[in-house]
């Protein structure tokens, strides 16, 4: 490589190389840098041997590139000018590689992107959904160049801006351009970058530095990374316009030791801009002089704060010092100094090559261009992502980033790293910029946006942070020192369970002396994770505290397995697949049967929070619980014992239950149990409450519900039916006539009304969801026929949707406000229904029902926009030019239900809350009478039968505690069954192999609709005990630790 | 095993190297660990002296800052992210089990110099987690069988060259 001596010799060496590059050539990029972990080499290798035993050398190149962002799927390569990708390639596939489409030019399916919701195959790298929704410009080389070879840069266009600004263009020109271009500091705290270059111009002194800040610690953040490793050129290109810009001239880049391949790319391409001549003295022949060196961190991240990294680079410990001074008066050996991180830096050349109008095409009124993120977490891809500021976050984390892994619930994003804070799922579509996501507690910081779902603790995640900033605290300033100490302290033993309700304020005052009065903004920011957690996830702050709970089930105090600390009954789950495991039904259900006496409902319809905290889905699938804890109870109801012993009275009180639901039921069961006399009073003839109304028999057969009632009523509950508590006999009456407590559990039956246009009692075809659901139950079912229209996303909606299919419907049309991935019903039913023949139309509001003399004719919809609101509450938003008119022949409308509380005296002294129920105190479930209690969905609105269930054993418990006159909470925490067994299962085989979960057969859906079978079959006795062995026995892997 | 000597001879090149180089402490002390794998306490004397610092000065940097060590390391030194990505896709027990496996807690050596183990704050290869890097390879997307697998494949070596 000669010296170039002169602009135009970097102009005629760059059409030299273009020259060079031969027309035609099919290149291979393979990515050798984040991809190396997953043995990018040896299919580097394999492929090259491919090539050249088949004579392809002339023909084709392969290129070792940086990062192709698509980390998820590593080792990633690309095939240009076919534009393909290709992703988790192996070194066995090189010869198919080279075969089929280097050769022949088709592509191969098996390697190839699948998108998950239409399963085709995506060959072309610009039609993948992760790629579509970016807008690559930082990172348009990375994945395209060997960042090791100038050459490439050169050619891709690299080194233009340079000329443009030595040639035409004065340094003070050039930092108009960049502050007309609106960029802002990519580091974290958005400063804008051409203020801050002139301040570093106009400031007097020799000489002047500018500093690459590579010291990207934050944890969760690697974007600085891929940028080093992938296109290091165009953090040295920019860095150099800088020093030309700024007037400086020395240059040093402070960079991680830790990241190896970053040093050694950065270390190459000094030497081949030093070769060329485009560092040291008389750059190009203008009598621009620049040095630039390299230094390398050691391991602190305070570092990372400006005034402590020229602390470092000076050779000293890594401590921060007061500012003012700015470096940009006093900085580095006390001379002007400028630092900027290495996105700002890679965004200059852009700039000053195409312009501060082009530059500020993207982006928000006061964020412009893009921004890089390095998404990680729980998310499907992960990996880099480049996109126009003012993209949503639901847009990165979902469109791009392809959503949450398993189906499980999107919790929040932990943005900026230690330094941030938690977007919760109210803000997804909010648009990001640094202004916003400011305002709501977090910060853009770098760009780390790592994804958390319903499987994480957010005590935890603050823990976390705390415990990081503690231990990187330089301990210079004491607020910093003892606050960092102090928070983690009372963060830990919140997750410990040993949290006092005082902690919660005392984080807040610590948190905001800390940050009032730390030296730097480590300390400043680093109550953050704390005050932003507890900002949105509060509750889960007293739920540890109060009632030892961890919404993740990952806090171990608290914890003896995940499943069994997600159920809301608190079952003590991998003790009953034990027993079925062995082969031991009848203790399986009795195990059930110690927090839930409805193990057979259960097993068909409960919503199984259980499995989606399985550890056993991390490595492949969760254990099937449900279908375990119903092939156990249907196996104990299909080989009948003695009939159920009553459980022992052993008090005198009596307890009177209103309402034979679940909540109920359960209530009276264990009131019985503890040795009490109870009994329930239903209105109905029959009891199982909303489970015999909402439910559909297709899901859950009378006889399963009246099976467990007869059991329930076996063990001595009395249930008087047809036995309503109304105005006649009330509920003061019920204490008159001797109850010494009584439990309102009276369920919530009433349908909520749209309230639009045409919406009329009595409208000849006009249904609502649940009491269409009872009147087929009940046999008295209003005939529909023709086209069913039903306005809902939620379970109701579904079941009528379902049964109106089975009761004559032709066509069943479901229509909901929510986009189809928003629907609040359970994916399972929502698939069911489809592969039933209901048609889902989502996103339409009703906007008024068409009628004509006196019968429904159709609805008029309108498009929905937005069913929640940039802060996440429900105002559903709707675009007035989509209208649509659809004629139907009966309209079924099941938006969700209220408790009916026409039974309550008007001058009840029970205080109405806002659900137009009783207040009652959460934990205690107390009301404002003294012996009152009231839960299960008539507190709370409609939940699921697993929550109303916990809802009646609560109720039993503190009844117990009311009588035996114990005041105080109550703390529900998680035992093992006596019944324990300690069977090792999957945890004692030496390999934990992949084993599938066994599927659950079902009723083809063409059989099923013409009648109310039961769709879902349940297993075998085989399948049951082969699918048992799959759980690992997280409790007893907790038992041996502790041991 | 005791730990060997040190060969003091091999620090004089370095010294001149850095020879009262403005701002050379850490560059030395990165190739002072290079060579001897850490930084023996036996050195820090004559480093403060090659470039006119107290010896308090340079032990002040070593001990400030988490990339030097004071004691020998392992023949392979297994850092175990402690990243946020890494934790919320279950690093915690990567760490724990590789504790157990290991017999060590963080920052400690076996007796014979084969393994050291310790953390790192964030080893920015989060789209691998959870991930742990022995000297200078990475690996990723850690399930317990798969560390096991790694750790036997290094006692394997260590073993075969008779250490």
């Amino acid at each position: 490589m000669a010296r170039l001596m002169s602009i135009g010799d970097l102009e005629w060496y760059r059409s030299e190389i273009l020259a060079q590059e031969e027309r035609g050539r099919t290149r291979v990029n393979i990515c050798m840098t984040g991809c190396r972990a997953y043995g990018a080499s040896d299919v580097r290798d394999a492929l090259a041997e491919e090539i050249r035993s088949q004579g392809l050398s002339q023909e084709v190149e392969i290129r070792s590139t940086g990062c192709h962002g698509f980390c998820a799927k590593a080792p990633v390569l690309s095939i240009d000018p076919l534009g393909i990708q290709y992703q988790e390639v192996s070194p066995e596939d090189a010869p198919e590689i080279v075969r089929q489409t280097i050769k022949e030019k088709r592509f191969i399916d098996r390697l190839s992107y699948r998108d998950q919701r239409t399963d085709s195959v995506i060959p072309y790298r610009n039609d993948i959904p992760f790629y579509k929704a970016q807008v690559r410009r930082v990172l348009a080389n990375c994945g395209r160049i060997d960042p090791t070879i100038i050459d490439h840069y050169i050619a891709a266009g690299g080194y233009q801006a340079v000329v443009r600004a030595l040639s035409k263009m004065a340094p003070e020109q050039v930092i108009d351009e960049i502050s007309k271009a609106g960029l802002r500091g990519r580091g974290g705290a958005g400063f804008p970058t051409g203020l801050k270059w002139s301040f570093a111009r106009k400031a007097p002194g020799r000489p002047k530095y500018i500093i690459c800040n590579a010291d990207e610690g934050d944890p969760g953040a690697f974007m600085d990374r891929a940028v080093l490793e992938g296109d290091p050129h165009a953090v040295l290109e920019g860095m150099l316009i800088g020093a030309y810009a700024m007037g400086a001239e020395e240059g040093y880049i402070y960079v991680r030791e830790e990241y190896p391949i970053a040093v050694e790319h950065l270390t190459l391409a000094i030497e081949q801009m030093q070769e060329l001549g485009l560092l040291g003295e008389n750059i190009l022949g203008t009598g621009f002089d620049f040095h630039l060196s390299l230094k390398m961190g050691a391991g602190a991240f305070v570092c990372g704060e400006e005034t402590a990294l020229m602390a470092s680079i000076e050779g000293k410990r890594g401590m921060p010092s007061p500012r003012p001074p700015f470096p940009a008066q006093a900085g580095l050996d006390g001379k002007p100094t400028n630092i900027n991180n290495v996105e700002t830096w890679a965004n200059i050349p852009l700039i000053i090559k195409n312009g501060p109008a082009w530059y500020a095409e993207v982006g928000t009124e006061k964020s412009k261009g893009t921004k890089i993120f390095s998404l990680a977490g729980k998310v499907n891809h992960t990996g880099l992502v480049e996109v126009p500021l003012g993209v949503t976050i639901k847009e990165v984390v979902f469109d791009i980033g392809g959503g949450i892994p398993k189906g499980r619930a999107f919790k929040a994003v932990q943005m900026g790293g230690p330094s941030g804070g938690c977007v919760p799922a109210q803000y997804l579509n909010l648009g990001i910029d640094y202004d916003t996501i400011q305002r709501i507690g977090a910060i853009m910081g770098s760009g780390g946006m790592v994804v958390m779902d319903e499987n994480n603790c957010m005590v935890e995640i603050a823990r976390f942070f705390l415990s990081f900033t503690q231990s990187e605290s330089c301990g210079k300033c004491t607020p910093c020192r003892l606050g960092t100490t102090q928070l983690l302290e009372i963060l830990t033993r919140i997750t410990r369970g040993e949290g006092r309700i005082e902690d919660i304020g005392l984080i807040q005052d610590l948190g905001a002396t800390i940050t009032a009065t730390s030296l730097c903004g480590l300390g400043q920011t680093c109550a953050k994770p704390a005050l932003s957690t507890m900002r949105y996830f509060g509750k889960e702050y007293e739920d540890h505290i109060l009632e030892h709970r961890c919404a993740g089930a990952t806090c171990d105090a608290m914890v003896i397995s995940a499943c069994q600390h997600a159920c809301p009954a608190g079952i003590d789950v991998p003790n009953y697949v034990a027993a079925v495991a062995a082969g031991d039904y009848e203790r399986a259900v009795e195990i059930i049967r110690e927090r839930n006496p409805f193990p057979a409902v259960c097993g068909r319809i409960c919503i199984h929070p259980c499995e989606t905290k399985c550890r056993r889905g991390e490595l492949d699938d969760p254990v099937a619980i449900r279908s375990l804890k119903r092939f156990a109870s249907d196996w104990v109801f299909t080989h009948p014992g003695p009939p159920p012993e009553p459980f022992p009275v052993r008090y005198k009180d009596r307890v009177a239950v209103v309402g034979a639901g679940p909540a109920g039921l359960t209530c009276a069961y264990f009131l019985a149990e503890l040795g009490y006399g109870v009994t329930v009073f239903e209105a109905q003839p029959v009891a199982g409450g909303m489970l015999g109304i909402a439910v559909p028999e297709f899901r859950l057969p009378r006889e399963v519900i009246q099976a467990e009632v007869d059991y329930i009523a076996g063990k001595g509950v009395e249930i008087r039916y047809n036995s309503p508590i109304d105005a006649n006999h009330t509920v003061n009456d019920l204490m008159a006539e001797g109850f010494k407590a009584v439990f309102i559990a009276a369920g919530a039956q009433a349908s909520k009304r749209i309230g639009v246009p045409g919406e009329e009692e009595g409208l000849d075809g006009l249904h609502y969801g649940l009491q269409f659901l009872t009147d087929v139950r009940l046999g008295r079912a209003p005939e529909v026929s023709g086209r069913v229209m039903v306005i809902g996303g939620g379970n109701v909606a579904l079941d009528v949707a379902r049964t109106a299919l089975r009761t004559g419907a032709d066509e069943v049309q479901l229509f909901c406000l929510e986009a189809r991935d928003e629907m609040p019903a359970w994916e399972k039913d929502i698939e069911e229904a489809q592969e039933e023949g209901v048609l889902i139309n989502p996103s339409w509001g009703p906007r008024r029902i068409l009628r004509e003399n006196g019968r429904v004719e159709g609805v008029e919809f309108e498009r929905c926009t937005a069913v929640f609101d940039e802060e996440g509450r429900f105002a559903p938003k709707f675009d007035e030019s989509g209208t649509r008119s659809v004629r139907g022949d009966h309209v079924i409308i099941a938006i969700g239900q209220a408790p009916d509380v026409s039974f309550l005296d008007r001058d009840s002294q029970l205080e109405r809350a806002l659900w137009g129920t009783l207040e009652v105190e959460e934990n205690t479930l107390r009301t404002n009478i003294p012996g009152i209690f009231a839960g299960g969905d008539f507190t709370t609105g409609p939940t699921y039968v697993i929550r109303a269930i916990a809802s009646g054993r609560r109720a039993a418990l503190a009844i117990h505690g009311y009588l035996r006159g114990e005041e105080g909470r109550l703390r529900i925490v998680d035992e093992k069954s006596h019944l324990k067994d300690d069977l090792g299962l999957a945890l004692e085989q030496e390999t934990v192999e992949e084993v599938p979960r066994v599927p659950v057969s079902m009723e083809r859906p063409e059989d099923r609709v013409v009648d109310f079978r039961e769709v879902e079959q349940g297993f075998t006795e085989d399948q049951a005990r082969q699918e048992a062995v799959r759980c690992l026995r997280c409790d007893l892997e907790k038992e041996r630790s502790e041991a | 095993m005791e730990r060997q000597p040190v060969d003091i001879t091999r620090l004089a090149p370095l010294l001149d190297k850095f020879n009262r180089t403005r701002w050379g402490l850490i560059p030395l002390l990165q190739e002072v660990q290079e060579t001897y794998g850490y930084v023996p306490p036996e050195t820090i004397k004559p480093i403060a002296e090659s470039l006119g610092l107290f010896p308090s000065e340079v032990e002040g940097v070593v001990t400030f800052y988490a990339g030097f060590s004071l004691e020998p390391k392992g023949k392979y030194v297994v850092r175990v992210c402690r990243g946020t990505a890494c934790h919320v896709r279950g690093g915690r027990s990567i760490l724990r089990l590789m504790k157990k496996e290991l017999g060590l807690e963080e920052g400690e050596t076996d007796e014979d110099y084969r393994f050291t183990l310790e953390t790192v704050a964030c080893l920015g290869a989060c789209f691998l987690a959870p991930t742990m890097m022995v000297n200078r390879t990475y690996y990723g997307r850690l399930a317990p069988s798969k560390v096991r697998t790694i750790l036997a494949e290094y006692n394997g070596r260590a073993e075969q060259k008779g250490e």
